[in-house]
């Protein structure tokens, strides 16, 4: 590839559900992305029969270029997503880190703190990587959304303006992907991180029968509080009412949802207790945000309620209990 | 440990210096020129009218506030302004060029490798008599030669020396005293590491004495009253130009003195984005290979000239309307002289810490000068400047880099902090205050009963042996000086209370009986202010509470 068509190419560090649909939607905007996954079947699928066994629907025309070699993906883009699970976060970009220079400008997609513990996903990608020019992408874009050429909108966030524009002139795909700009890194990532805790309340409380007022309470409640612990981690505590965190809750907890997150919590909600290896995102970020927030002196009951449900110290009533009594002071 | 290389195997760039000035000068302005009349072409603010008139208004208002005195320059300015309005451009552009070659000339230095040899000399045993203890004439002469164990230098010496061959070094010190550009300066020659230029403060040029040695050394002028950004951009292509061309330099990137004495973690980062914008230069000119490494440093005082001034600035402005500042007998002159009296006559003793270097962008370097990134792998620096087609020049990118490299700095500082027996003894003398009075508020310390300041002396070395046992333990809140490391907890607090009992105007804290007494809280909060970065023990923590 020459250095100018480097320039243009999307890097995609993971084929799951997201990566691939975000790899569908840059190639069916005429832009190449190379795709790099370590599942040779995959890898192979996308090659020779132009679809994904992970997200089957999703067309992947031809300036999609799939490979198992990640040299390959850093020699061909300069911009790279990284789209992986928190829980594989630590071990790719450590990968990732042996084949890109201080040039490249690495983007990640997680919603979730980095696993196990309460690192940030960007904090985790400069102490894996030489990479500095360090962004996240987060919004309410579902796969099968992208995939089918649905409307989806997310935020890049960065302290470089050139990532978020670089982010944005390579990633804007319309009508179907609008992809908006933020300076505020911290803010966006605790956002998308809490986002998923907040819909597995939701996805509890609805099960347990709360009311339309109580759910309403439980939003803005959500809203307050991880806005207090967006602002004690030094981001813009505007930041979760937008895409990464009130964008992210509202279409995982929609009715009819099938998003994970809401899924487990509806499971929480009838009594169930879901082995740690059964978590989701949401539920890790739960549990990671609590600490946080007793680390960083942030009261967060909800937070701090749906770890304890998670890990049974705590009755989802007990819990509900808990959030309802927070002393109400000023708005 | 002390190297015994003589300093002119280090490479002394600045010998050259002379030589080359009106070039440094010359490129200083053709860049400074360019960037305006480029910025003046797109219109807006950055017109040269606007500029031109930012200089005029800020000249004129620095020299109304002077008292009038100079009233021919303050004419001349507002002639100028008045003549604004209808310059035509070519006059306007030969304005800036005339201002910019003005500015360039009072901020320049010099260096005179004759006044260096002189200084060289005579430098260390004229510190090592002011920091000596020194009762009688003989005993004076005594110390000049006795110097080296008043003043330790240490830390990566090895490191910085080889860096100095490889690259230049830009050398980035903590700040708590006007000593410190002299001190660092001896502290260069005694690790044979090259001299450096550095910008000082106009201020301390007007004594002939102080403005002969500092102008042949290689400093070069700063003149803080000028805030327009032409004298910034000045300022900063000059510096830029330094560094691009291989001079050694000093940044304070606290800016001013410490007021508060704790370990600075809030960094000014105007002088230090040069390093950047340097490297880039350096790249974008095809030589990635002149590298460019920023060394941290502290200056550790046992005790500190200035302490009462700064804390009372200190205490002022954060405290606003709950404090206010009582002169009391000395007149400032007066107190700088009764200071001197008192060094010459107490034991002082300094250490100054050089920390391992990090590259522009905050990166470690290795013994070789390559840089390493957080996983500890060597990476091209010349990469954070490039884009996909090379070179970029993106200003808010580097300002964001700077602002990592000064996040690497302020975490490098504690770690690299040395404490000495006055600071450690504060520390645990102010935490027993605090839990007698039930507050750490210094403001409603000062106001507290006098019997909440007597510390029972068991209590202060079983406190003092905990807090050097928890310093010992934790690399990250700095180390002990070695005299103390190797001293129980009793010895360390009777050295201590003999510093801040008999340095000061007034003693700090005095011994009675099996009793201390603080006798000036504020200068106790002073000293243990430079342990500010560990954190409470526990213990204290909860009397505090409980007493509250």
């Amino acid at each position: 590839m020459t250095a100018a068509s480097r320039a243009d190419t999307v890097g995609i560090v993971g084929a799951g559900r997201f990566g691939t649909a975000l790899a569908s939607v840059v190639a069916r905007a005429g832009r190449p992305v190379v795709l790099w996954s370590r599942d040779a079947n995959v890898v192979a699928s996308i090659q020779n029969e132009r679809r994904s066994p992970r997200l089957p629907d999703a067309p992947l025309p031809p300036p999609l270029e799939a490979t198992r070699d990640p040299r390959r993906l850093a020699a061909s883009a300069r911009l790279i997503v990284l789209a992986v699970a928190s829980t594989d976060i630590r071990q790719r970009a450590r990968e990732l880190g042996e084949v890109i220079d201080g040039s490249h400008l690495v983007v990640h997609a997680i919603g979730a703190f980095a696993a196990p513990g309460e690192d940030r996903c960007s904090d985790v990608v400069a102490e894996a990587t030489p990479a500095l020019r360090i962004g996240a992408l987060a919004g309410p874009a579902l796969p099968l959304d992208m995939a089918a050429g649905q409307f989806a909108s997310m935020v890049v966030a960065s302290r470089f303006t050139e990532v978020t524009s670089e982010a944005r002139r390579l990633l804007n795909a319309p009508p179907v992907l609008r992809v908006y700009g933020s300076g505020d890194l911290v803010g966006v990532e605790l956002s998308a991180a809490l986002a998923g805790a907040y819909s597995m309340a939701l996805g509890m409380a609805d099960v347990m029968g709360i009311g339309p007022g109580p759910r309403a309470v439980l939003v803005t409640r959500a809203l307050a509080e991880a806005s207090r612990l967006v602002h004690a981690a030094g981001g813009d505590p505007r930041s979760f009412a937008g895409l990464a965190g009130l964008g992210n809750m509202l279409v995982r907890t929609s009715p009819g949802s099938q998003a994970r997150d809401y899924l487990l919590g509806n499971r929480l909600g009838k009594g169930e207790r879901p082995a740690e290896g059964e978590w989701t995102e949401g539920a890790r970020a739960a549990v990671a945000g609590a600490r946080l927030a007793r680390r960083l002196a942030v009261r967060m009951p909800l937070v701090a309620g749906m770890a304890a449900v998670l890990t049974g110290a705590m009755s989802p009533r007990e819990a509900a209990n808990l959030a309802a009594d927070t002393v109400a002071a000023e708005e | 440990m002390v190297s015994d290389r003589p300093v002119r195997e280090a490479v002394n760039r600045l010998a050259g210096f002379n030589a080359d000035r009106d070039r440094l000068l010359a490129e200083m302005e053709r860049r400074v020129v360019g960037r305006h009349l480029a910025a003046a072409a797109r219109g807006g603010d950055a017109s040269l009218e606007y500029v031109l008139n930012d200089v005029c208004y800020s000249e004129i208002r620095r020299l109304e506030a002077s008292g009038g005195k100079r009233t021919r320059e303050l004419e001349r300015w507002r002639e100028l302004s008045g003549r604004l309005l209808h310059m035509s451009e070519e006059e306007k552009r030969e304005e800036l060029r005339r201002l910019v070659h003005h500015y360039g000339r009072d901020v320049v230095g010099n260096f005179d490798p004759r006044v260096f040899g002189f200084a060289s000399e005579v430098l260390p045993p004229a510190l090592g008599f002011l920091f000596s203890p020194v009762g009688s004439l003989r005993e004076g002469v005594a110390a000049l030669t006795r110097f080296e164990g008043q003043v330790r230098v240490d830390g990566e010496l090895e490191l910085a020396r080889r860096l100095a061959e490889r690259g230049t070094l830009v050398v980035t010190p903590t700040h708590s005293s006007n000593m410190d550009s002299v001190v660092i300066g001896y502290a260069l020659i005694r690790a044979a590491l090259p001299p450096v230029t550095y910008g000082a403060g106009k201020n301390l040029f007007t004594n002939p004495f102080i403005s002969f040695f500092m102008r042949n050394l290689g400093a070069y002028r700063v003149d803080r009253r000028l805030r327009f950004e032409l004298y910034k951009d000045v300022l900063k292509e000059y510096s830029t130009v330094l560094l691009e061309n291989g001079y050694h330099s000093l940044f304070f990137p606290g800016g001013t003195r410490c007021r508060s004495n704790i370990v600075e973690s809030h960094l000014k980062l105007g002088l230090l984005g040069t390093t950047v914008t340097a490297f880039k230069n350096n790249v974008a000119a095809g030589a990635p290979h002149r590298r460019l490494y920023v060394v941290p440093a502290t200056i550790n005082y046992r005790l500190t000239l200035e302490a009462a001034t700064l804390i009372d600035d200190y205490l002022a402005e954060t405290g606003r309307n709950r404090y206010i500042i009582i002169d009391d007998e000395f007149s400032r002159l007066g107190r700088i002289v009764e200071f001197v009296r008192k060094l010459l006559v107490h034991e002082g003793s300094l250490v100054i810490r050089f920390g391992r270097a990090f590259d522009p962008f905050g990166n470690d370097v290795d013994d070789d000068g390559e840089s390493l990134d957080r996983a500890g792998r060597v990476v091209d620096p010349a990469s954070y400047v490039r884009g996909a087609d090379g070179v970029v020049d993106d200003e808010q990118r580097d300002a964001e880099y700077t602002r990592l490299l000064g996040r690497r700095l302020a975490e490098s500082y504690p770690r690299e902090t040395v404490f000495h027996s006055t600071q450690l003894a504060a520390r645990s003398l102010y935490d027993r205050v605090t839990r007698n009075a039930g507050t750490r508020d210094i403001y409603r310390l000062l106001r507290a009963p006098a019997e909440t300041m007597m510390v029972p002396v068991t209590d202060a070395v079983a406190d003092l042996q905990a807090l050097m046992t928890r310093i010992g333990a934790e690399p990250a809140f700095g180390r002990l000086h070695p005299q103390v490391a190797g001293q129980d907890a009793a010895s360390v607090l009777d050295d201590a209370v003999h510093g801040l009992g008999t340095y000061h105007t007034h003693p700090i804290v005095e011994r009675h009986g099996d009793r201390l007494v603080v006798g000036d809280l504020k200068l106790l909060f002073y000293y243990r202010n430079r342990t500010h970065h560990i954190p409470a023990d526990a213990r204290v923590a909860t009397a505090v509470e409980a007493v509250a």
